[in-house]
């Protein structure tokens, strides 16, 4: 009876310190793989050693986690390979442009573009893939659109540039050419001279 | 009468009340200020015989105090409103209990031109003055000639007690810091208080420049801003004298 | 204590010519007005006779705040000046300049609510107020110098908190194109020359005194915190600019510019700004950073810090120190300001030898801050150097110089986008030196005239932004469609109206702008998004009325219109939505006098009618419509000849504009044909005796 307490207390600490790991990582904007939650429950000492036992019992101490806490998400990358992250501190935009980063900079690249293009409407700087939580060099970048611009599922990733040389991206299925262009020099210069 | 040779009784009075029966030098006495001994009641009975005139000795340090980033400081004014607004009902920053436009546009130092100063015509920082909860002597509380300014709990901060006040002005002139308030209002003294654990300022600045943090003597750290011109009382001055006569 | 709380009960009278002090009751005479703008327009009706020129000794200069300045609402630092207006052309009209920074609030520490002066000193004076003790004093040892060294004068005489409202040497010498500035960097355009007209070199008010807020205290905190709570970056811009953990959105353009990594870099030791979480109230500071917002990333290097006015979380002004901008021009390492007064030395420049967005243009801001914030000289929203560009290189300024004076110039200098050509051409204007100097203080009305240039050039140039009366446009159709066209007729300067602009600029996506619109103004159809424009409704109409009856509100209340309102907040939770009822709660709570949105908003409709009762008691018409409420022909033109309502186009179509007007009228309640409002329009709002005045001189529908 004292081991079945002893060992549900463990579970509830465990459950506790998971949940705990996930939100204090999404609040700097971290996503996490399982092994890496088990690594942080191992050095906090939640769970004894590396073992399969153990495994097993991470494997559903994470399920628990995740049932008993309405804000942890899963998010599977294209591998089907799950991270994890708490809606309370990092929005789900946030995690799939942290997925997609991983593996995948073009998609990243044209999910994002298309998305502007469709949503708010509108075309987005090129720089904005350089600053967090792109981080993507001008050289990645450029690589990255001259391979989209060869596949054809890219062919709708367009750039314009404005007055003062500044370069926007956009999907021309959602923005034309024209429109495109004169939003971003709007952006990029009309909203500017009219503060 | 027998006035000189009640001083000494004082010191013993004290040192016994926490079973400090050996023998101290009054340097050792004072090295102890930083524990926590008692207020003024174990003396009660000595000046209940009115044989003399009570020293103040406030011996509780404040648990915390409000500490302050200056480089931090956005020059928003936001704490003094929070202080006055939600403590006091209505915004008046000229008796707020920490203290920004006075330093806002040249620094500490007054009017300088651009160059040499600071605030927001010199290079832009903002000192944000704050009461230092002071160990004892407490200049403020000191200077009282109605010991108005006492300790209270939860926080141990030196507060004025209005009851008491009998709007002297006594305490502005003893800080040396100049960080008494003076109501015009209702005519009393008021000073820093810590909100009673959660100050108001800290949670009102917009810059994180404020922080409530542990207390630490910070008394010989900011340098003052005035010569203090406070008259002690000579009985109390006297009483003092016998712990902290050179 | 006094009945009311917010105001402090009087309003202070100051005649320049007798040295007359006296106060009026706030309260008994102007309650009914709110302050700011609400009082200068009631003062001028009442006492300045129609056909009275801004210089005259008869006109009047108010200095308006609202029973919310000096408080702890957010965004409350404001002081609204009214007077009779010297740019507006070509007959002078109200209108109404604003500044920020420290004024507003020890105004009322002092114990006024406002300072209404009239008259004309017979020698330079500044008018001294601590606290109830106003003095005239001679200010013949300041005249001539720059509002810097006047200010620090003054503030050696009555303390190093006092709020010090001063003219520079272009107010001085009646150049039309001046500011008043208080606080270092907040300047309210276009009155400067009426305070010079007067002898009135500055006010310098010092107050210990209180606001009392009516309400609880505990209430009063929770309404803070929760406006607070609803706040986005200037502008009211409710994402960050670039994504951050907590957000579901992110718009470049947003002023929201903190971000890890992103540091103040000119702070000792840097600073970091951080995610700017919006649950985090301790860190609204961090977000706004409008030097990176028209200079570019490479300002974060020079960022000092934020800066703002009185009790403003929001910091919109930017100090940045350029020690290149010193060692090359002679100049403070330190300039702060925002927007057209941080641009106003760059915007001059057609380009720059390292292109729009390097050091140079960054230099130019330094040295175009450290002059035109002491000499005092105004932008008119930027107009002068649209102007200046437009009038330099289509030959016109050599056409009308004299040989002589035109050589006096480095144009080569100006052409290469050398910013020590500043040191030429701003102390002119300044001083009223030469043809060029003389004529670009005029304002673009007078230098119109004056040169013999076609206003109906410049209102069908797309590039020059000119709208009518000699002032600009200001967040007109390429912003918001019929909607902006509205305001920006209603106004007798630009309409310094950014109710509307805030919300379309708040970086939320499209469908959710539109749920908000349909909450607000009935219908999501009242928005489009820029350059997919579609025609009128009457959401459009209901949201240019909201637009200007809170610009007024805000302006009378002493509320910051660069920031309110606030119908949309960066929380999710709320479906990213503000609350429409802030200012009325905050109003209520402050002063005691319980007044719901609409009761509100009813108050401000009653000043904004005054002020259209003014402008056609002093133009002389009731013909609104045709005679004022004018739009210029770039409106109706697209340069690349697109049809109008297609993606790509802000052009607007006129018989639509024509609809918009009438819509507009309706929604107002006035005569569509006029657009003057019609006795049961005034009377509506309790403007009876008004109307009966306009009545007898022929003025109504």
């Amino acid at each position: 009876m004292d081991m079945m307490d002893n060992k549900m207390q463990q579970w509830e600490t465990a459950c506790l310190v998971a949940a705990n790991i996930i939100r204090k990582k999404s609040e700097t904007g971290q996503l996490l793989l399982q092994k890496e939650i088990f690594q942080e429950l191992m050095d906090q000492k939640v769970l004894k050693s590396d073992n399969r036992e153990q495994l097993g019992t991470f494997e559903a101490i994470l399920k628990k986690t995740m049932k008993m806490n309405q804000d942890l998400k899963e998010l599977l990358d294209k591998d089907g390979i799950p991270r994890y992250y708490s809606g309370q501190f990092m929005s789900e935009a946030y995690a799939r442009i942290l997925l997609r980063k991983k593996g995948n900079p073009l998609l990243l690249i044209a999910e994002i573009v298309r998305e502007n293009s469709a949503r708010y409407p509108r075309p987005i700087p090129l720089d904005t893939f350089k600053n967090s939580p792109f981080e993507l060099t001008q050289e990645e970048i450029l690589t990255c659109l001259q391979k989209m611009s060869g596949q054809e599922e890219y062919q709708d990733i367009a750039q314009t540039i404005t007055s003062i040389g500044t370069v926007f991206l956009y999907s021309s299925r959602h923005l034309d050419s024209d429109y495109a262009s004169m939003l971003a020099e709007w952006l990029d210069v009309g909203q500017c001279n009219n503060p | 009468m027998g006035h000189q040779n009640k001083k000494p009784e004082i010191l013993e009075e004290v040192l016994s009340s926490e079973g400090l029966n050996h023998s101290f030098s009054r340097r050792q006495f004072l090295k102890l200020s930083g524990v926590s001994i008692i207020g003024i009641s174990v003396l009660e009975p000595l000046f209940a015989r009115g044989e003399t005139k009570a020293p103040l000795i406030i011996m509780k340090q404040a648990k915390g105090i409000v500490i302050a980033d200056p480089t931090k400081c956005v020059g928003c004014r936001r704490c003094e409103l929070a202080c006055t607004e939600f403590n006091d009902g209505k915004a008046k920053p000229s008796m707020s209990r920490v203290k920004v436009a006075r330093n806002l546009n040249f620094g500490p130092k007054g009017v300088f031109p651009e160059k040499h100063g600071q605030g927001n015509w010199g290079n832009g920082l903002i000192v944000q003055d704050l009461c230092k909860q002071c160990p004892h002597p407490v200049p403020c509380a000191n200077a009282c000639p109605n010991d108005a300014i006492v300790v209270k709990p939860p926080t141990d901060a030196r507060v004025v007690d209005a009851k008491k006040c009998i709007g002297c002005k006594m305490c502005l002139r003893a800080c040396p810091w100049e960080m008494i308030s003076f109501d015009s209002d209702t005519g009393k003294a008021t000073k820093c208080f810590l909100c009673y654990g959660k100050p108001k300022c800290v949670e009102a600045c917009p810059a994180e420049a404020l922080s409530y943090m542990a207390w630490r003597d910070l008394t010989d750290k900011v340098p003052p801003r005035v010569v203090p011109t406070a008259v002690i009382p000579p009985e109390k001055a006297a009483a003092c004298n016998d712990c902290h006569k050179k | 204590m006094a009945k009311y709380g917010g105001w402090v009960g009087k309003i202070l009278r100051v005649n320049l010519s007798t040295g007359r002090i006296w106060t009026e009751d706030t309260i008994e005479k102007y309650k009914d007005f709110l302050g700011g703008t609400g009082i200068g327009y009631k003062v001028i009706w009442d006492e300045v006779p129609a056909g009275t020129k801004p210089f005259d000794p008869v006109n009047k200069i108010i200095f308006g705040v609202g029973p919310l300045a000096g408080t702890g609402a957010p965004c409350n630092g404001r002081t609204a000046i009214t007077t009779l207006w010297p740019t507006c052309w070509p007959k002078a009209l109200v209108a109404t300049g604003h500044m920020g920074g420290q004024f507003a609030a020890e105004l009322k520490y002092a114990g006024y609510d406002s300072i209404v002066i009239e008259g004309k000193a017979d020698h330079p004076v500044w008018l001294s107020v601590v606290d109830k003790k106003v003095e005239i004093k001679d200010a013949r040892r300041l005249w001539g110098q720059g509002i810097r060294r006047a200010t620090i004068e003054i503030s050696q005489e009555i303390g190093p908190g006092a709020a010090v409202a001063a003219i520079g040497q272009a107010g001085e010498n009646l150049v039309p194109m001046s500011v008043v500035m208080n606080s270092y960097s907040h300047s309210a355009g276009g009155v400067g020359a009426v305070m010079g007209s007067k002898n009135l070199k500055a006010i310098g008010v010092r107050g210990t005194g209180s606001v009392r807020i009516a309400g609880k205290k505990e209430e009063w905190e929770k309404l803070i915190k929760l406006h607070l709570s609803l706040l986005g970056a200037n502008n009211q811009h409710v994402v960050p600019s670039s994504p951050q953990p907590w957000a579901e959105y992110y718009d470049a353009a947003s002023r929201w510019k903190g971000s890890r990594g992103k540091m103040w870099g000119a702070s000792t030791p840097a600073i970091e700004t951080g995610t700017c979480n919006p649950r985090e109230l301790n860190r609204i500071a961090y977000r706004t950073n409008n030097a990176v917002h028209y200079l570019g990333d490479i300002a974060w290097k020079y960022t000092v810090r934020g800066n703002g006015c009185t009790g403003c979380p929001i910091r919109c002004h930017t100090m940045i120190k350029v020690p290149s901008a010193a060692a090359k021009y002679g100049i403070p390492e330190v300039g702060q300001n925002t927007c057209g007064g941080l641009n106003f030395g760059r915007s001059f420049f057609k380009t720059f030898p390292d292109g729009p967005r390097g050091m140079t243009g960054i230099e130019a801001c330094m040295v175009g801050m450290y002059m035109s914030d002491d000499y005092g000289i105004w932008c008119n929203y930027s107009q002068l150097q649209r102007d200046f560009q437009k009038l330099y290189y289509e030959g016109i300024i050599k056409s009308k110089l004299e040989e002589k004076e035109f050589k006096s110039y480095s144009w080569d200098k100006y052409e290469k986008g050398d910013p020590s050509f500043l040191f030429e051409l701003l102390p002119r204007i300044a001083l009223k030196e030469g043809e060029l100097g003389t004529t670009l203080g005029l304002g673009t009305g007078y230098l119109l005239e004056r040169w013999s240039l076609s206003e109906e050039e410049w209102k069908k140039s797309h590039g020059l932004n000119y709208w009518k009366l000699g002032h600009p446009k200001h967040h007109s159709n390429e912003e918001a469609g019929q909607c902006g066209v509205i305001i920006n007729t209603q106004y007798n300067r630009d309409p310094q109206c950014h109710s509307h602009a805030n919300f379309t600029r708040n970086g939320l996506p499209l469908e959710i702008l539109k749920r908000l619109a349909a909450e607000i103004w009935g219908t999501p159809d009242a928005v489009d998004t820029v350059g997919a424009y579609t025609p009128m409704n009457t959401g459009k109409a209901k949201m240019a009325k909201w637009s200007l009856l809170r610009k007024e509100l805000h302006d009378s209340l002493s509320l910051c219109n660069w920031m309110g309102p606030w119908v949309a907040s960066p929380l999710k939770e709320r479906g990213y939505r503000g609350d429409d009822s802030i200012e009325s709660m905050l109003y209520s709570l402050a002063t005691g006098d319980k007044k719901n949105r609409q009761e509100l908003d009813q108050v401000a409709e009653r000043i904004f009618l005054l002020h259209r009762a003014l402008t056609i008691r002093d133009m002389g018409t009731k013909e609104m419509r045709t005679q004022h409420d004018t739009i210029p022909q770039w409106v109706y033109e697209d340069p690349s000849h697109r049809p109008v309502y297609t993606k790509g186009t802000t052009h607007l179509d006129k018989e639509d504009v024509k609809l918009a007007m009438d819509m507009y009228y309706e929604e107002m309640g006035w005569d569509k044909a006029t657009g003057a409002p019609t006795p049961e329009a005034y009377r509506k709002v309790g403007l009876g005796k008004v109307s009966d005045e306009l009545g007898k001189k022929g003025l109504l529908p």
